[in-house]
């Protein structure tokens, strides 16, 4: 089995980005994808904010994304991912049909997924009139009466859209009469459509239905009163859960699930970023997704070539290695470096000495527990056998 | 294997007509879940394709089709036997319980 150089969990814009930048920067890269390309972004119907693109569709700016990152080499896979082994320096990764596939560095692109309500009804009727995907399935509601759920950007415009189709629109709320948290300008246009009627300080209790969805039971939160409301059709819009369930005891999770990086969107594990809807972010949209996806790429790329470069000039080095660790913010690290490249030229350079900024190779540093500069260890075969940071420089040359 | 595509003609040869065993999938391009659900369809098949037949409709193309059987969304996955509707399987569906379902068809 050949290994990639980067494997790419999950095909939406985060990972379609990350597939562009990483294959461009000519890493052997492939993209897994369960489903649809686009993820989410796939069940947009319109665009209008993407930059550059003044209106377009979800389904048609992610197919264009796909085709780009395959222009450029990268491989896009089928497959669910059940399993991920992510430690040590061959990450490998199973599919539920039993595939697998092992790469050099992972990006964790998966995206998240509708949030269930979890009342009773719910999951029997889902697909039989309960939906969480209005681009599928408005259609089917056809001078019908249908409920949303929900107040975010996705209910409220949802709303309007299965408008086209349903005969009415009922959508809970539960803040109090006048307030939604969706953007002005779709609030507007759902206040402003007569076939659009708001319940407030509501929520849903319950879905109704042998077959085919016959009626939901609305609770009042101020009064405490259930209303048994007919309907055909109920769509959730109550937010999003991150796919990481997979992740699990692989990566950190925050107590939500998102999976927490830094501003390189690595996570905590070595050779693994994450990007996209499932990384604790403020703003998640498609541009910021594609955002993450190329920050998470170079990443991996100069992830990549420093670990080439440590095992070419450190581990399979020919003599023992001095590991010198200096920092441009630390002027004395500086001299003491310059003073022990001296030191080795005039030991008769028994040992190979190599400089290790701090500030950009952090993981070095890391893999070494060194926290401060300057700092000296003396290597064989990448194992230390002794750590002259406290010695005097008279004896470096002996210890050498 | 992929999924032979019916119309109402042949939806009407193939399932009343030749009251053929089968499972039809509705579903459409623009659906999430359908990308999933139909693949899974698609793999299993393979393994039941001498018991059963599998086939398609896409429902942008096949208005009548739907709204025949009063469906709710897409993807759903309706069984047929001797030429009578069995039951029927929506949203996203997992390859257990759809083979549960093939199962207790044959």
């Amino acid at each position: 089995m050949s290994v990639y150089d980067l494997l790419i969990l999950g095909g939406g814009p985060a990972g379609l980005a990350a597939g562009i930048y990483g294959a461009r920067a000519k890493l052997k890269t492939a993209i897994l994808e369960k489903g649809a390309v686009g993820g989410m972004a796939f069940t947009t119907r319109e665009m209008v904010n993407y930059p550059g693109f003044k209106s377009t569709t979800g389904p048609d700016l992610m197919k264009t994304m796909a085709s780009h990152a395959k222009e450029f080499g990268a491989e896009i896979i089928k497959g669910q991912i059940t399993e991920v082994e992510l430690d040590g320096e061959i990450k490998t990764v199973k599919t539920k049909k039993g595939d697998q596939y092992q790469a050099r560095a992972v990006i964790l692109a998966p995206g998240s997924q509708p949030r269930l309500l979890n009342i009773p009804g719910e999951k029997k009727l889902r697909g039989s009139g309960v939906s969480y995907c209005a681009t599928c399935d408005a259609e089917f509601y056809e001078d019908l009466t249908v409920v949303v759920v929900g107040n975010g950007d996705a209910a409220i415009e949802e709303a309007v859209y299965i408008t086209k189709y349903a005969s009415k629109v009922i959508v809970i709320v539960i803040h109090d009469e006048g307030i939604v948290d969706c953007n002005k300008a779709s609030a507007e246009k759902a206040f402003n459509n007569p076939k659009i009627e708001f319940v407030w300080n509501s929520v849903l209790a319950e879905i109704k239905g042998r077959e085919n969805v016959e009626a939901v039971v609305v609770k009042n939160l101020k009064t405490g009163e259930h209303t048994e409301v007919k309907a055909e059709g109920v769509f959730i819009y109550v937010g999003m859960v991150p796919e990481t369930e997979f992740l699990q005891g692989k990566v950190e999770l925050d107590e939500r699930g998102y999976i927490p990086t830094n501003e390189m969107m690595e996570t905590n594990v070595d050779g693994v970023c994450a990007a996209g809807d499932a990384r604790v972010k403020y703003l998640r949209q498609v541009v910021t997704a594609a955002s993450d996806g190329a920050v998470a790429a170079v990443t991996v790329e100069r992830y990549l070539a420093e670990e080439d470069d440590f095992k070419e000039n450190v581990l399979n080095a020919d003599k023992p290695v001095l590991l010198a660790f200096w920092s441009p913010a630390d002027e004395a690290s500086i001299d003491v470096v310059a003073r022990l490249e001296q030191t080795v030229v005039e030991s008769g350079n028994k040992v190979k000495l190599v400089k290790v900024d701090m500030s950009r190779k952090k993981r070095i540093a890391r893999r070494y527990n060194v926290t401060g500069t300057p700092a000296a260890l003396l290597l064989k075969e990448g194992k230390i056998v002794r750590d002259i940071t406290g010695v005097f420089e008279a004896v470096w040359g002996d210890e050498l | 294997m992929e999924l032979k595509n019916l119309n109402a003609v042949t939806f009407e040869e193939i399932v009343y007509d030749n009251c053929e065993n089968c499972l039809v999938v509705f579903s459409r391009k623009t659906c999430h879940v359908c990308a999933e659900v139909v693949p899974m369809v698609e793999e299993t098949a393979e393994k039941y394709k001498d018991k059963l037949g599998f086939y398609h409709v896409d429902v942008e193309e096949q208005k009548d089709l739907y709204n025949r059987f009063s469906l709710r969304g897409v993807p759903q996955l309706l069984f047929f036997k001797d030429g009578e509707y069995q039951y029927k399987l929506a949203g996203k569906v997992e390859e257990e319980q759809l083979e549960e379902k093939i199962e207790e068809l044959l």
